[in-house]
């Protein structure tokens, strides 16, 4: 499948990294074998009994309007998400301090409004950072920690401290 | 009693002195009186006369008369032995009182001496002593100060170099005390729309960084 047809795919904020496309995969890859099991037993496509959804593949399922109960549909889909689980573009975040999921879904919107719709992030923990975030994308790093700008400000902080000290 | 005794005896003795005088006086006038047949009858005379003073001395000087002149020569010899010794005692605790005085005098004038010269020696000692003392403390001040200025100046260089070194690493200073002051205490919640403002200031390179 080419990669205009994965960009149709929608990506709810709970869907953030790497590991939640692998763990909807796994989670399809599931429900593939429980609707496998009941269709050999005889069950009509109504009468399915879907098991319960995580909220991620359920938010995704939702937003993409994707009928899982469809033999068709989840064999595309399958496909897709593995295409998508090594395609999708990814945006390494390295914080001071753990980031909490709230905090990981607003920044996730917003990378995904504002630079890539599919965009995945990988999250790292560095305390040398102090505080900010340490940003690399695909083929570029962008340092936002309190670190580098204090490094930024290191010449003006030697420049106060000799006028302090009256050199 | 003795000078008594002394006098009888001398009166004795003088009035035998002149009994004998006057039977010699007498008989040289009984003598004068026949010249030829003189001689004989003179030599007859004397020998009688010796023979009664022989009579009468030996009749004067009897045993029991010595006898008591030899008791009262012991008497008088062992008087005068009480009384020499008596002077002898008393020369004796007189120049006893003499030398002790004269030691005491010569003990004071030399422990005088010996005092005066320890005296002396105790006053050059402390002299010595307090030079020794003004000297080692001269020298402790001398160092004291020597000792101030060089830690004044080791102060000052490490105020120095610890300023200096602060200076360069004053980045790291100033991370390391947020982290160990902040880190734990600035959470992402407030720290989002620093993070969202820096991101939105570099939005383009992001985006043409992730079209590519």
């Amino acid at each position: 499948m080419s990669e205009e047809g994965l960009s149709r795919y929608v990506f709810p904020p709970s869907l953030v990294s790497r590991a939640d496309i692998s763990r909807l995969a796994r989670e399809l890859e599931n429900l593939e074998n429980e609707v496998e099991a009941q269709r050999v037993r005889g069950a009509e496509k109504a009468g399915y009994h879907l098991p319960a959804f995580s909220t991620p593949f359920a938010e995704f399922l939702d937003q993409n309007k994707l009928d899982v109960t469809d033999a068709q549909t989840r064999m595309h889909l399958t496909r897709d998400l593995r295409a998508l689980k090594d395609k999708t573009p990814i945006i390494h975040l390295t914080f001071a301090t753990d980031a909490n999921p709230v905090i990981l879904q607003q920044l996730t919107e917003w990378i995904r409004e504002q630079i890539h719709p599919q965009a995945l992030l990988s999250i790292g923990l560095q305390p040398g950072l102090v505080g900010g975030v340490y940003v690399r994308t695909p083929n570029k790093v962008h340092d936002f920690s309190f670190k580098a700008m204090l490094e930024e400000k290191h010449s003006v902080m030697l420049k106060e401290l000799d006028g302090l000290n009256g050199r | 009693m003795t000078t008594w005794w002394l006098i009888f005896i001398l009166g004795t003795l003088t009035a035998v002195f002149f009994g004998f005088i006057w039977i010699v006086v007498t008989l040289s006038r009984l003598g004068g009186g026949g010249k030829v047949g003189g001689k004989r009858s003179t030599e007859d005379l004397n020998k009688s006369y010796s023979d009664i003073v022989e009579e009468d001395a030996t009749h004067l000087f009897n045993k029991e008369f010595r006898e008591e002149l030899r008791n009262r020569g012991r008497l008088r010899f062992e008087k005068i032995i009480d009384e020499n010794a008596m002077f002898l005692k008393q020369d004796l605790d007189m120049t006893i009182a003499q030398l002790n005085e004269y030691m005491k005098k010569q003990i004071s004038s030399k422990l005088e001496q010996e005092f005066a010269a320890y005296s002396k020696a105790m006053g050059e000692a402390q002299e010595l002593a307090i030079d020794s003392l003004k000297k080692t403390a001269t020298d402790v001040e001398q160092q004291r100060n020597a000792m101030v200025d060089a830690m004044q100046k080791e102060v000052t260089a490490r105020e120095t170099a610890m300023i200096d070194v602060y200076q360069e690493n004053m980045a790291k200073i100033i991370e390391h005390y947020l982290q160990s002051s902040l880190g734990e205490t600035i959470d992402l919640n407030s720290q989002l729309p620093y993070i969202i403002a820096r991101m939105e200031e570099n939005k383009k390179d992001m985006v043409e960084d992730m079209r590519l």
